[in-house]
């Protein structure tokens, strides 16, 4: 599809034609080839596919009805690179490169399916066509997700051709502004960064303060280890993000948006300013949108990285040049924000769902979740589960629900023991809480929290203990370091955990490490050092017998903790091959050929290589 | 014309000017609410937080800073519960674990109630209150240093280590800045750093007058806002 640049959209009703348009246009091809682009399939080569299909489709001369559309995160980006092919909804996994022409000749041409690269679903080991009937699929409620496979990123018209901007008009002549608010509160909507504060408050209390300016900032400085959905969302429909930020600025009275956005993430980085590009081009952005004579532009701030810019105050302390470290929020930024002026900031997941709100109603909305959060969710599901990727779910889903029937259950056959959710700040729940519902309540209450949205299943082979180290490690390297609880307080506890992990714990320092948990969540001064404590506090609170286990008897039940191992080989099951003590480095390993291998404590550094080098099993942790 | 508001801290009603601090408000009435960063002509940045104070809107509770916290008509202040006390007493542990060579810090440990310091100590000599930094950006105006580095790599140095030019050497940063006081025992080598706590400065008349201001000669080492 070419694009006419003199186009201005001036009226709804000329937006209405030109969506026509492109409907009228996108009929012309026979075979619509979706290609998956993320960040997490160009990893894969995605790129590479994709410029193999195109030159297959030049080559076999059918370049001309077939329209391929590279496409952002599908979701499912463990079986990446992801290809669908309409008609048929035909999903290949796992694409290469060199399968381009099998799958032009044989599927393009011919409407043959090339089992190979069908999904086989490991619990049957069936294969499977299509993404409805693969078990990932089947059990979520996409309602975000499920619209980044029909639309390219980077053209404004595949957005308009499933109905996009058509909630801006609707905002722009049927509501007023109070009447947006309205909606928005009737639905229930919280915040999906983490907090979960009700939006509709928020846009009523900054519409409410009084100033001239007003400012609506898109928080996408998504930075917790494992979870990518605002990427996911930003990379892959950065047109519905702009719509919701657009429906947020009329509703508070801004005149003014920014989308702040990690630079580590250069695709989305990419595609949101071609997204604001082609809005302006068209005449969505800019001075007086569909005629309404209301005027609206974003800017694109990259951030530099630091993990507390996630944070309200320090993510505008950064925008104004300033360092970015968080202030206390005695008076809310709704009403003294950016450059002291009221500002609504709301994470990309949120401003994703108000278009739909908008033109589907609240109630349809707020038909989905559970008592007190509305609606789906996504989630990045990662660690040592079978299907990785994100998964967007209604709220009130029980965890187990997600780990089992879209996660397919533990990756290794090893039982789940716990998961993680909300990030390095979250909680970590043990299997028997895995009934929970997922809202922002229930986990709240189970110690851990909803955050931004990210599951880091772990397995009986995890120590907590040490989960626990790595997050406050985290959390230590991300601290601004302003305020004394979260920069000395978390110092501290890391110290104590260390200690244990390296048997010089002592039995009182658990009592010390909850009250210093729980001074650092009452005083620090802003999100993250509120809530830095909660891996310590959860596991503490679930998993107090590993945190015994280290201290009393020395022993890390897990296995897991360098200080409290030893290796040690079998003499039963060794059979002397030879192969651990070829790859040992520090050449630990004794024994001479048709003799049991021993290993030299004194030398072992326990790095493991030897245990997942032995075919046999013969070394055993200790 | 000054406009005045009245609220509660600790059950006393209280007549201050608008725009004040919480903090400020209360140590005008002589309610005394331990604090190390605040400096009464300077901004407030809330990084010590010893200054916390249960704000009660509602029934409900929230435990906040008092000297970065504005009073408001009938706001009520708690500064002195047994929540308050405990919380208090935790952060002023860390603080003179990190840094026992100050008088000041450990003074404030002292009228926090910390009777022993569960962490191993450190000798540290710097708790990042910021004094320094505030006083020479906001009364000298030279922006001579500044914080440098994140989290626990967080220091106050002057622009890329070298003394800068527009320092005008007035030493306020000095004369500001809790660590430059030795405690009473003198100075501690690394290793046998301990809780001082040999301080007798009517510290008996703050025990019988929990949270009232006695002028106690301890404030006058973290310039209390008395002084």
């Amino acid at each position: 599809m070419s694009r006419d640049f003199t186009i201005k959209i001036k009226t709804v009703s000329e937006l209405e034609a030109f969506r026509k348009r492109i409907l009228n246009d996108l009929k012309k091809a026979r075979v619509v080839l979706t290609l998956c682009g993320g960040t997490g399939c160009q990893a894969s080569r995605s790129e590479a596919v994709s410029t193999a299909v195109k030159d297959e489709l030049i080559k076999q001369g059918m370049d001309e009805n077939v329209h391929v559309r590279v496409t952002g995160c599908h979701g499912f980006c463990e079986q990446g690179p992801l290809c669908v092919i309409e008609p048929g909804n035909t999903l290949y996994c796992n694409v290469l490169p060199d399968d381009a022409r099998e799958i032009v000749t044989k599927t393009v041409r011919d409407g043959e399916v090339v089992e190979r690269l069908l999904y086989t679903d490991p619990v049957s080991g069936k294969t499977i066509q299509t993404e409805s009937e693969i078990p990932f699929y089947r059990a979520q409620d996409r309602q975000l997700l499920a619209q980044n496979r029909q639309v390219d990123p980077c053209s404004i018209e595949d957005y308009i051709a499933i109905g996009g901007y058509s909630a801006l008009a609707k905002t722009l002549f049927e509501m007023a502004p109070k009447a947006v608010i309205r909606e928005i509160e009737a639905s229930c909507l919280r915040g999906r960064g983490g907090g979960g504060f009700p939006t509709g408050l928020k846009w009523a209390k900054c519409r409410e303060a009084p100033s001239d300016e007003k400012y609506v900032i898109c928080n996408a400085d998504e930075g917790d280890p494992g979870a990518y959905m605002d990427r996911c969302v930003l990379e892959g429909n950065p047109h519905l993000v702009l719509e919701g930020m657009m429906i947020g600025a009329w509703a508070i009275g801004a005149r003014e948006g920014i989308i702040y956005v990690r630079n580590e993430y250069p695709l989305a980085v990419k595609h949101t300013r071609i997204a604001v590009q082609q809005a302006r081009d068209l005449g969505l952005l800019g001075e007086d949108i569909l005629g309404s004579s209301w005027s609206f532009d974003v800017e694109i701030s990259r951030g530099g990285g630091a993990f507390v810019c996630g944070e309200s105050t320090a993510l505008m302390a950064s925008l104004e040049g300033k360092v970015g470290e968080p202030r206390p929020k005695d008076v809310h930024t709704v009403v003294d924000g950016l450059w002291h002026k009221p500002t609504t900031l709301n994470n990309v997941e949120t401003w994703a769902n108000v278009p739909s709100i908008i033109l589907n109603g609240s109630a349809r909305f707020a038909s989905k979740g559970s008592n007190g959060s509305k609606g789906t969710k996504i989630f990045a599901l990662t660690g040592h589960i079978k299907s990785t990727g994100l998964v967007e779910v209604a709220m009130g889903t029980p965890i187990s629900k997600v780990l089992f029937d879209i996660g397919g259950g533990p990756a290794n056959g090893i039982p789940i023991k716990a998961v993680q959710t909300g990030g390095p700040s979250g909680g970590c729940l043990p299997a028997d809480k895995f009934y929970l519902p997922l809202d922002f309540d229930a986990l709240a209450e189970a110690g851990s929290m909803m955050g931004s949205g990210g599951m880091v299943v772990m397995d009986e082979g995890t120590c907590m203990v040490d989960v626990a180290k790595y997050f406050l490690t985290f959390l230590q390297d991300e601290s601004c370091g302003k305020c004394v609880p979260c920069r000395l307080g978390i110092d501290r506890m890391l110290e104590i955990i260390t200690d244990i992990t390296e048997g010089r714990g002592k039995s009182q320092q658990i009592s010390l490490l909850e009250e210093l948990g729980h001074t650092i969540s009452q005083t620090a001064l802003c999100g993250l050092g509120k809530t830095a404590a909660n891996p310590v506090l959860s596991t503490l609170r679930y998993f107090r017998d590993e945190y015994e286990a280290h201290i009393s008897k020395e022993e890390c039940p897990a296995g897991v903790c360098e200080a409290l191992i030893t290796y040690e080989i079998d003499p039963e099951k060794c059979t002397y091959c030879g192969v651990c003590k070829l790859a040992c480095p520090y050449e630990a390993i004794m024994g001479a050929k048709e003799e049991v291998h021993t290993i030299d404590l004194q030398l072992c550094q326990k790095c493991g290589i030897c245990r997942s080098e032995c075919k046999f099993e013969a070394v055993q942790i200790n | 014309m000054l406009q005045y508001v009245t609220l509660e801290i600790d059950g006393a009603d209280i007549v201050v000017p608008r725009g004040l601090s919480v903090l400020d408000a209360a140590i005008e009435h002589g309610i005394c609410i331990p604090h190390l960063c605040h400096v009464r002509y300077l901004s407030d940045i809330g990084s010590c937080r010893l200054c916390i104070v249960e704000h009660v809107v509602n029934g409900r509770s929230k435990i906040t800073t008092s000297c970065t916290l504005r009073v408001q008509e009938d706001m009520v202040i708690q500064s002195n519960t047994e929540r308050i006390r405990k919380l208090r007493r935790n952060l002023a542990e860390l603080l003179v674990a990190h840094a026992p060579n100050s008088r000041a810090i450990q003074d404030i440990a002292v009228r926090c109630g910390v009777k022993e310091v569960r962490y191993p100590f450190r000798n540290e000599n710097c708790v990042l209150c910021g004094r320094c930094v505030r006083v020479c950006s906001e009364c000298a105006g030279a922006n001579a240093i500044g914080f440098v580095g994140r989290g626990k790599n967080r220091r106050v140095d002057s622009p890329f280590g070298s003394l800068s030019e527009f320092c005008v050497e007035c030493h306020t940063c000095i004369e500001l800045c809790p660590m430059s006081i030795q405690p009473c025992i003198g100075y501690m080598e690394p290793g046998e750093e301990r809780l001082c706590g040999a301080c007798e400065s009517q510290l008996d008349l703050a025990d019988e007058l929990p949270g009232h201001c006695v002028w106690c000669e301890l404030g006058e080492n973290f310039q209390c806002g008395r002084y």
